[in-house]
């Protein structure tokens, strides 16, 4: 019952919230077996890695790009439905969201081929993301409703949110193709947990003269919300049974997906290095607990109408009951159980880096670069760029890093990094990569500068992860 | 491993002396409160006067609707005020009177509107009437599950206005605040 608690409060803080993190840290920080599954063409010098099982990777953010939690729950003495009308029905608008994800490691490790140049990475892992825009119109009606707004169509297309819950087993193939060239590719089998969508909505509601009465009320609605596991998931509540209902959809009891990563590593000389990687190129098919809710149609209403000389009649029926009747006719609310597809939110990632400096630990300029299996140095340090771009229900959402490596030594790399994106234009990270013999150890912190007042920042991100790593006789 | 210490030290004291927040009061989320005014037309009555030069009796008209949205659980518990509208437009040739009365489900009489207009030509006779707060009780509303129209000739049955189409058209409309939290 306790864990199941908690896998309840995961649910409840990520629906608050989500859709996959930009890694801007990670990326490229080759000296982390983690960053693989970032650019699964990374450059690799481990002979064998392994993850310690469920802390060899844990990650997560949440962000809003419109309002801070300060902004509403800071006890500043102001009435909290000033600040809500202020600060979210007045200000923000469908291009702003709430997002968050998490993301664990259950296993993950790695190992290189007989030959060389091949290294495999294999693991599994759950994530947790959800996204909701601030559907603008919906929250006016809600906070102020439609009195008085003759004329204005409130758009019920402003509702998007979707979220899930899967687990990923993937395997990946790395292989240093020539001297300047290495590529990457990862399979990805999903086992959906949990999902809802709701991401495709039209329509209107508006109040306009009326031609009889004093007004004229009409919906055009194309509204849909599709759900996979929840009634699993409530029914598993129920019974005291949600650990086992999540770990029985998590190892394909659930829905079924298939997806690759992709990526790469070209050298466009000794020192600099031109990388890019696509994720989560892939979909899911909801076949299991399936439960979908749509509203769709249009319906003018001025009313009960009675024009007496057209009735009379029957003017003894039940007008009401029929206006109500009338309405569920032409906009009806269906539900149904047919599976559907969706895609996953797919990722691109592209960096150039700059080594320089002294060379560090293996892999020294030996002047034999020319072997295919050599080892490429290592450069105390290194700067460069990184873009990230994810697509969203809103359309793609770029993210531009600037970021400094140092490394001291073998034992320590740290990467500085500065982000410009939706969330903020003064994203200041820091990634530690701690390697103490073979114990791997990283710590990845994003927009620091926040933590001066956490509650005021739009986002907030974290990795973590422990490895053990070994080189091999090359080392 | 003396470059670690330090490192460590120092992102520890970065965080320990930096990574704060302002306080913060989440039991205000209490005190939200989330209460739309919704506005659409209720009713709509037009009477022929053709059918009032039909009757024969001072009382040419009575009529109950059934009338549930307002004592529907989603309305009832959660309004808090609101304003009825009425637009009455009378283009025939006699002077009326229109009764709308609103009756509990035991037909028991909960309150009475009463329009009086002249024969046509006449303006348009506009009505708000308010419940809750200053207004009449909500509980009115409330207990309405039928409406009841009683409507008066105090002219004569013969005469025919000059205006084409002349009838006596009751429209509605209404706005009410609900509180949703």
């Amino acid at each position: 019952m306790r864990i199941g608690n908690c896998f309840s409060l995961i649910l409840l803080f990520c629906s608050a919230g989500s859709f996959a993190q930009n890694k801007q840290v990670l990326y490229d920080f080759t000296d982390i077996p983690q960053a693989l599954m970032v650019n699964p063409g990374m450059e690799t010098d481990f002979q064998w890695f392994a993850g310690v099982p469920f802390v060899s990777g844990i990650s997560g953010y949440a962000g809003s790009n419109g309002a801070s939690v300060n902004d509403i729950f800071a006890a500043d003495g102001l009435d909290i439905n000033d600040k809500v009308r202020e600060r979210l029905v007045g200000r923000l608008t469908t291009r702003d969201e709430f997002s968050g994800t998490a993301q664990i490691e259950l296993f993950n490790g790695g190992y290189r081929s007989a030959v060389s140049t091949i290294f495999y990475s294999f693991g599994a892992y759950a994530e947790l993301d959800n996204i909701v825009y601030w559907p603008q119109d919906y929250a006016f009606l809600a906070f102020e409703g439609n009195a008085d707004q003759l004329n204005r169509r409130f758009d019920l297309g402003d509702l998007k949110a979707r979220g899930s819950m899967v687990a990923v087993y993937h395997f990946g193939v790395n292989k240093k193709m020539d001297r300047n060239l290495t590529l990457g590719a990862r399979g990805k089998l999903y086992s959906g947990i949990v999902d809802y969508n709701s991401t495709n909505n039209n329509g209107y509601l508006v109040n306009t003269e009326g031609g009889n009465n004093i007004l004229s009320t009409t919906m055009n609605a194309d509204l849909k919300l599709r759900t996979s596991g929840i009634q699993a998931l409530g029914n598993a509540v129920d019974d005291g049974a949600l650990a086992g209902t999540l770990l029985k959809r998590g190892i394909f009891g659930g829905d079924l997906g298939l997806g690759v990563d992709l990526g790469f590593t070209y050298r466009l000389g000794d020192r600099t290095v031109l990388t890019g990687s696509l994720l989560d190129l892939g979909f899911m098919y909801h076949s299991g607990d399936i439960e979908s809710y749509s509203l769709k149609g249009n319906a003018t209403i001025e009313g009960i109408e009675i024009n007496v000389l057209e009735e009379l009649a029957d003017l003894n029926r039940d007008f009401w009951q029929d206006l109500v009747d009338e309405v569920e006719r032409d906009i009806p609310f269906e539900t149904s159980n047919a599976g559907y597809l969706t895609f996953r939110p797919t990722k691109l990632n592209a960096s150039i880096r700059h080594d320089f400096g002294k060379t560090v630990g293996p892999g020294t300029d030996c002047g034999c670069m020319s072997k295919i299996d050599q080892r490429p140095p290592k450069y105390a340090n290194a700067i460069g760029a990184h873009v990230f771009v994810i697509n969203r229900p809103r359309g793609p959402q770029p993210s531009l890093t600037g970021f400094y490596q140092r490394r001291l030594g073998h034992f320590l790399a740290l990467k500085g990094t500065y982000t410009v994106g939706k969330f903020s234009s003064s994203n200041v990270g820091l990634g530690i990569n701690v390697q103490a013999g073979p114990v791997n150890f990283y710590v990845i912190g994003d927009n620091l500068l926040s933590y001066q007042n956490i509650a005021g920042s739009n986002y907030a991100s974290f990795q973590l992860g422990l490895n053990i790593i070994s080189w091999g006789k090359k080392q | 491993m003396k470059t670690l210490r330090i490192f460590v030290v120092l992102i520890l004291g970065f965080g320990l002396h930096y990574s704060c927040s302002e306080k913060q009061d989440f039991t205000q989320f209490d005190d939200l409160s989330i209460t739309p005014t919704l506005e659409t037309s209720i009713f709509f009555v037009k009477v022929q006067e053709s059918l009032i030069n039909r009757a024969v009796n001072l009382n040419f008209f009575t009529q109950d609707f059934n009338f549930d949205a307002f004592e529907a659980d989603f309305f009832a518990d959660r309004v808090l005020e609101g304003t009825i509208s009425y637009e009455l437009q009378n283009t025939t040739s006699k002077p009326i009177q229109i009764e709308l009365q609103f009756l509990d489900g035991n037909d028991f009489l909960l309150d009475t509107e009463i329009f009086i207009m002249d024969a046509a030509p006449t303006a348009l006779l506009t009505r708000e009437v308010a419940y809750g707060n200053s207004g009449k009780s909500l509980d009115i509303l409330r207990n309405t599950s039928k409406v009841r129209l009683n409507a008066f000739n105090f002219g004569d049955n013969s005469s025919v206005s000059g205006i084409s189409g002349a009838a006596i058209e009751l429209r509605s409309s209404a706005q009410f605040m609900l509180r949703l939290k």
